[in-house]
């Protein structure tokens, strides 16, 4: 049934890129690879959605609690993840919020880590949290909050390490070596939680 | 060669695989990226592509091109076939002596907006044979099956995508090549009158018949060359044990497909990549087939297909059940997931697949909470976008005017120029089609409402179809105001070239000035604006809108991210904390998404910041009543 990536987060977060990563290793590993991106009109700040399907699939989008690993980009969007999830699956999520302007005036509104946190575990998902902009700006290369994802991903997807490594060496073709700290920075984070 | 390629990428590399000669198109989701991924060969392949003025004139080019014996290929969204239609039903009668293909994409689910129009009519009303794709390798292979056909039978051929197939990647195979290297074709147009005009009722009829035939030796091409073996365009599996059937076309193959995987269900399957003219004899031959009792449709929209398995099995007196949208079972809207997929094969198997649905039903209240956390992001205009200047300066012009917001109807049009009814501006009252604000305008003029009447359209939607209406408008003396919101590009669909787009370097186009054209049309009263000069241009708006005629007031200024890939750089803004009050008027009256707002706290006042993304448009320092917004000077 293959292995389903669902990844959420808000357009300039790099999700897409993410997703693109993603396929590019798959086919580097030589399995087949479906993608689906959804970005919003040309403007930051809209959400986005990347799904990426690798192995024997036929339906460009993923089913609903089929989501081996669902990776959230943006704090408040992972509930639109939800859903995907499948029984057993991972869940990684991103500290990073992205506050739209009413919630700039209001900030109540905007829904706290606690209460995303308890609405895994009811579905019985045991989320992992990242830092990522905060890890990735101790690098200096804040864009690269993504890369500290992918290695989260790259762990808890048992994608192989070294490989991902020379697929960012194609596809990230500026500031290599700080992408690599970044990754490698979100992959021992994913270590950690597996003890 | 295997290459992960989304349905549009493998529709603009079939194309160079079968040696187009001619391309042209006009920008519309999700058809967009066959022309993008082209136009990026454009110099390497040396042949003739643009960005037409509109959907009717890019058909005219490419037929054109095949009149002359040449492949051509035009590419539109599905709302383009309206546009294009006229044309293209007095070619599809005459014919073409070149392959000439249409590459049109529907929209089930409307990822853009804009009407869920099955194009598939378009090919039944006609005349045209249109195939309909249901995987990204078939991008690829129907394209230059597409163009073979179109030379056998010699008359244009549809290819027709839905938004499931072209903005999706999977891996397709690839050869690579240039079809055209081979194969150079000589431009030649024999004077044949009966066959190329319409002056005579004998000739419009024999074109007529001409076109029908065609459609016959369209299904006999794809035997002869025996496609269907090698392709699977149309393809009949039959399953021994199996009293049920499922009948489909397009998009919802990749679903269905993983339905039956996955609860590994073994049916007849009859897959129709050929919906005009059906494959009638491979439906006949599935319904004849004795075991056969239920039969399950599946197409995304309209029952196309559904309406003709009802006439051929009344034809062969074929006591079947269907399931599909004639007996409700299925909807006409959306587009199939794989859920929907699912359900509508427990329907005709009559059985629950799996537990599954037991855990949906588990997880309903969790989802049903979360909902409520969603935080809401509405669209709005980029950082530095003019058409927050214009849609600021209109406001401001209708209040200085003592009108309140709801006495002045303005009449939106197609693109990011339509983002003036969200909030804060909530400007716009109505969207209708290409073109069509500065017609409605004038019928609401002439059906009696009073108060001043405005159109705003976009500057590549004024030439696509707004010049028409403009003319008419001076003709008839309406009083209405006209805002064209000039941003040099088609913005909304990726930032293509349009005839007003300032010259480029890397084509040999020629820019054509949009204030001549109005000029030209007879437009007296004329004001050009710059969007980011608020003050003069609130002026100029209250005269045009008291202006009693037609009035032209051109708002002009680069879409601003277009200008950030040219590298345009202005001088940034802040905000002087010291003087900001945290009072929000700013944020509220422009909404800028560099504006970031910080709350009261024990440690500091409310205030407001400006990101270091800042554009520079500079609109927010005429909102600020305490002169607290500042240009960064150069250095500081
Ligand atoms: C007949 C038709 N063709 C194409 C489209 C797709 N379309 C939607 S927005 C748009 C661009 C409009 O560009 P412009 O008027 O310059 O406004 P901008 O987005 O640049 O502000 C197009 C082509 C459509 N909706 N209808
Ligand atoms: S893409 Fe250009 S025209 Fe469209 S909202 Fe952004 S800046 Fe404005
Ligand atoms: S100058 Fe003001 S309105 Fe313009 S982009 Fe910068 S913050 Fe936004």
């Amino acid at each position: 049934m293959g292995n389903n990536l669902y990844l959420v987060g808000v357009g300039g977060q790099g999700v897409v890129r993410l997703g693109q990563i993603i396929a590019a290793y798959a086919i580097e590993d030589g399995q087949k690879v479906r993608l689906f991106k959804k970005v919003g009109m040309a403007q930051r700040g809209g959400p986005t959605l990347c799904e990426i399907r690798i192995g024997e699939v036929s339906g460009s989008r993923i089913p609903p609690l089929s989501a081996d690993l669902v990776v959230a980009m943006e704090l408040a969007e992972s509930v639109k993840a939800l859903e995907y999830v499948k029984p057993g699956g991972n869940v990684i999520l991103n500290k990073s919020r992205v506050y739209p302007i009413h919630i700039m005036t209001h900030p109540e509104k905007y829904p706290g880590e606690e209460v995303i946190e308890d609405l895994f575990q009811k579905t019985g998902a045991k989320p992992i949290w990242i830092d990522a902009k905060k890890i990735a700006s101790e690098i200096s290369l804040p864009i690269a909050e993504n890369i500290v994802m992918l290695g989260a991903i790259t762990l808890l997807s048992s994608f192989d390490k070294e490989l991902m490594i020379e697929v960012l060496k194609k596809n990230v073709p500026r500031q290599i070596e700080k992408n690599i700290s970044a990754f490698l920075a979100g992959y021992e984070i994913a270590e950690g939680t597996q003890i | 060669m295997i290459k992960l390629l989304t349905g549009n990428e493998a529709v603009a590399l079939g194309a160079i695989e079968a040696g187009v000669d001619v391309v042209a198109g006009y920008p519309g989701t999700p058809s967009t990226e066959v022309m993008l991924n082209l136009m990026a060969k454009r110099k390497e392949l040396g042949i003739h592509m643009e960005w037409s003025v509109n959907e009717k004139v890019a058909f005219e080019i490419a037929a054109g091109a095949a009149w002359v014996g040449k492949r051509a290929l035009v590419t539109m969204k599905m709302s383009g076939l309206n546009v294009a239609a006229d044309s293209i039903s007095a070619i599809a009668y005459s014919g073409c002596t070149g392959g000439l293909v249409i590459f049109v994409a529907d929209d089930p689910g409307t990822s853009a907006g804009m009407v869920e129009q099955d194009s598939r009519y378009y090919a039944k009303s006609m005349i045209i044979p249109m195939l309909d794709l249901a995987s990204q390798q078939e991008c690829l292979d129907y394209m230059k099956i597409a163009f073979d056909i179109s030379e056998a039978i010699k008359g244009p051929v549809m290819l027709r995508s839905t938004t499931d197939i072209s903005h999706v990647a999977s891996l397709v195979d690839i050869n690579g090549q240039t079809g055209r290297e081979n194969k150079k074709r000589e431009a030649h147009f024999e004077r044949n009158i009966p066959k190329y005009t319409k002056a005579a009722s004998a000739w419009c009829m024999a074109q007529h018949q001409d076109a029908l035939n065609r459609l016959t030796y369209a299904l006999d091409t794809i035997e002869s060359k025996n496609y269907n073996k090698k392709y699977r365009i149309n393809e009949i599996h039959f399953e021994p044990d199996s009293k049920y059937g499922v009948i489909y076309g397009g998009a919802v193959q990749g679903n269905l497909l993983e339905v039956l995987n996955r609860y590994n269900i073994k049916v007849n399957t009859l897959k129709i990549g050929m919906v005009h003219p059906l494959p009638e004899n491979l439906i006949k031959e599935f319904l004849e087939n004795k075991n056969i009792e239920k039969i399950l449709v599946l197409e995304e929209l309209d029952p196309i297909i559904e309406s003709e398995i009802y006439r051929i099995a009344f034809l062969l007196n074929k006591k079947v059940e269907i399931i599909g949208k004639l007996n409700n079972a299925l909807h006409y809207t959306g587009s199939y997931s794989f859920a929907l997929v699912k359900e509508a094969l427990e329907v005709l198997l009559d059985s629950d697949f799996n537990n599954q649905d037991k855990d949906l039903e588990e997880l309903m209240p969790i989802l049903e909470e979360a909902q409520d956390l969603i935080v809401a992001r509405p669209t709005s205009f980029c950082s530095g976008c003019p058409h927050r200047g214009t849609y600021y300066a209109l406001n401001t012009a209708i209040k200085n005017l003592k009108y309140k917001k709801d006495d002045i109807i303005v009449h939106g049009d197609i693109g990011c120029t339509i983002l003036g009814m969200n909030k804060p501006f909530e400007s716009c009252w109505t969207e209708v089609a290409m073109g069509a604000s500065i017609g409605m305008a004038q019928g609401f003029k002439w059906g009696g409402i009073e108060k001043p009447v405005i159109a705003a359209i976009g500057d590549s939607t004024f030439f696509h179809a707004g010049i028409p209406p403009l003319i008419n408008a001076v003709h008839q003396n309406a009083h209405v105001c006209i805002i064209i919101l000039d941003n040099w590009w088609t913005a909304m669909t990726g930032f293509e070239e349009n005839p007003g787009t300032v010259h480029l370097k890397e084509t040999d186009t020629k820019r054509v000035d949009l204030v001549n054209i109005c000029k030209g049309c007879g437009v007296e009263k004329i004001d050009v604006i710059d969007p980011y000069e608020p003050q003069k241009a609130i002026k100029v708006l209250e005269e045009a809108i008291k202006h009693p005629g037609v009035s032209v007031v051109v708002s002009r200024q680069e879409c601003a991210l277009q200008a950030q890939r040219r590298k345009v750089s202005l001088p940034k803004y802040r905000v002087d904390i010291e003087k900001c009050t945290g009072c929000q008027i700013c944020l509220n009256q422009l909404a800028c998404p560099e504006m970031v707002f910080h709350p009261k706290t024990e440690d500091h006042k409310a205030y407001m910041e400006i990101s270091v993304d800042c554009f520079g448009c500079g609109l927010c320092q005429y909102t600020c009543p305490f002169g607290a917004i500042e240009v960064i000077e150069d250095g500081k």
